[in-house]
């Protein structure tokens, strides 16, 4: 009763979590993203792009590039328009402008357990190969597969210009060129020197170095188990070294159809590379 | 006033609504046969409560429309009507879908019936805001077709029903249903639940009861909501240059669902999709 009163005044005062319940403006972008991608990278890119006088870190970041989910009504009707909101929800047919930021499955697939040690969100004996299985039937996250996320996205939105598709592994090829894609994308004006002071203020050492020191003031990391941490590798590829063989042809032959549209090389085969799902062949968004 | 509704559970959910492992979902884009079946489903099983326009919110309620303390004291399994794209939460899902070129022939008599369109509004304007998934708040029937078939078709956990399929051959499709949500139903259930949700006795309640239902609310009484219950209108309703526009956007889907087109289409291949094979893992 008592959390129900708690709840009822936090929500007259517009003080509770918005969850999925927000108002979404035709103005806002979203950038979208299945869980363990890069989302928090580019997150520090955009806010480091953005607002160049701050110092962003985990402590900011909610604030400076927001994840709708953990914060509250309030806070986001009162952020000036338009609005870049974080997301990682499958296909919102609200969201009108939309970055889909997409990361090679296998490479995922270790991250995510990584992740999920952390937050206990799995028991931690579970093993990698035990792991994979309810994450390939997109058990492991609220959020479905890794395809039901992709093809809900790149399905009813792949060559619309208010869909940008970005690889995290170009991402790290080249950093400069693809946040410059994703700056133009938002219309904001960056020259090389600001983009590169964004790009180095965003690098994988210097996130460690903030985790470190701001890991209990973010809602990702707070309460988590500070041994494993959140920035891990920030590589693409591991999955060649730290998947077994078996797990490997596992999420392939579950997905490779949009593997091979989305340029990750098929290490099985007897699949075959040329194949992408019918409806990306056919052209124009639905 | 609303934090005391909130406290009470008196709120509508929308999508927060707390979503059971055992939920079974009647989606559909809207005009596409969704209230016929709910009617069916509602039938079939609560025969004690004849379904009608005064207890169908109660009965298969609308995360929408319906208070979230309906959902907390519903009978599990739950079932929950929606119209809302791909969810990845929603555990098992029914998924109906309609041939475009009738539903937007459905939602054009229905906004007039809303007030939303005047009757000597030209359809060609209704389809362009059709196809630009500008009449409701759940995509454009491409996308919102898209979402679900690209992402769910071929898994266990859905169930894809034509609405034609449904018209034609109604106990059958029901019985579908019925094996798929892992339920039972003799003969003479499901032979009740059809009878009790036709055309004919869906519209005579829907004349005793329009005041008993949000939906009807300020609505126009000389259109009904129930009106042609059939499929095909649209060879006589549409003009031919609507329906070419309809399949020049969506022939692939409407081709891969079995709706022949008048047009040559775009894509001569066919049109198969890749699911992948994780539901056979």
């Amino acid at each position: 009763m008592i959390g129900q009163l708690k709840y009822a005044v936090k929500y007259a005062l517009g003080l509770d979590r918005a969850g999925n319940n927000y108002t979404v403006h035709p103005d806002d972008t979203f950038l979208v993203s299945y869980p363990k991608s890069g989302n928090t990278w580019v997150r520090f890119l955009l806010a480091n792009l953005i607002y160049p006088n701050e110092s962003v870190g985990f402590a900011n970041i909610n604030r400076l590039l927001p994840a709708p989910g953990v914060l509250s009504k309030r806070f986001l009707s009162k952020l000036p328009r338009p609005r870049i909101l974080k997301s990682h929800e499958p296909f919102d047919v609200r969201f009108r402008k939309v970055i889909y930021l997409v990361r090679d499955p296998r490479d995922v697939a270790i991250s995510e357990y990584h992740f999920d040690l952390k937050k206990r969100y799995i028991a931690a004996d579970m093993t990698l190969e035990q792991f994979l299985k309810p994450f390939i039937a997109g058990e492991t996250s609220s959020y479905g597969s890794w395809w039901e996320h992709a093809a809900s996205w790149i399905g009813p939105r792949y060559g619309n210009p208010a869909f940008l598709l970005v690889r995290y592994e170009d991402l790290l090829a080249d950093p400069v060129g693809e946040t410059a894609k994703i700056a133009e994308f938002l219309g904001i004006q960056a020259d090389e020197g600001r983009l590169k002071t964004a790009v180095e203020r965003s690098s994988a050492d210097r996130m460690r170095k903030l985790e470190k020191q701001d890991a209990d003031k973010w809602t990702g990391t707070k309460n988590t188990i500070q041994d494993i941490p959140f920035v891990r590798t920030a590589k693409s590829g591991g999955w060649k070294d730290s998947l077994p063989r078996d797990a490997v042809e596992q999420i392939e032959v579950a997905w490779f159809p949009l593997m091979n549209f989305l340029g990750y090389d098929l290490a099985s085969k007897e699949l075959d590379s040329k194949a992408v799902p019918p409806w990306l062949r056919s052209g124009q968004p639905t | 006033m609303a934090g005391v509704k909130r406290g009470l559970g008196l709120h509508i959910p929308h999508r927060s609504l707390l979503i059971l492992p055992d939920d079974i979902f009647l989606v559909s884009f809207p005009k596409s046969g969704n209230t016929w079946t709910r009617f069916l489903l509602a039938n079939l099983r609560f025969p004690d409560q004849p379904a009608s326009w005064a207890n169908i919110d109660r009965l298969i309620p609308d995360p929408m429309g319906t208070t979230k303390r309906v959902f907390d004291r519903m009978p599990r399994p739950r079932i929950i009507k929606s119209h809302e794209c791909f969810d990845p939460r929603y555990s098992r899902v029914v998924y109906i879908v309609r041939d475009p070129r009738d539903v937007v022939v459905s939602q054009y008599h229905y906004h007039r019936k809303l007030r939303r369109v005047e009757d000597d509004s030209p359809i060609e304007k209704f389809v362009t805001r059709f196809l630009a998934g500008e009449t409701c708040p759940h995509g454009s029937w491409g996308q919102n077709v898209a979402t679900w078939l690209y992402t769910s078709e071929g898994g266990p956990r859905f169930l894809l029903l034509r609405y034609e399929d449904l018209v034609a051959d109604t106990p059958r499709e029901l019985r579908k249903i019925v094996a798929f949500l892992g339920l039972t139903a003799t003969e003479e259930q499901i032979a009740q639940a059809v009878e009790r949700s036709s055309a004919d006795r869906m519209r005579k309640l829907e004349q005793a009861q329009a005041d008993k239902n949000g939906l009807f609310r300020g609505s126009r009484k000389d259109l009904s909501f129930v009106r042609a219950a059939g499929s095909g209108g649209w060879r006589s309703d549409l003009p031919a240059p609507q329906v070419a526009r309809i399949e020049a956007a969506w022939g692939h889907l409407m081709q891969h669902l079995g709706y022949e087109l008048t047009t040559q289409p775009r894509d001569c291949e066919s049109f198969r999709i890749l699911s992948g094979s994780a539901h056979n893992l």
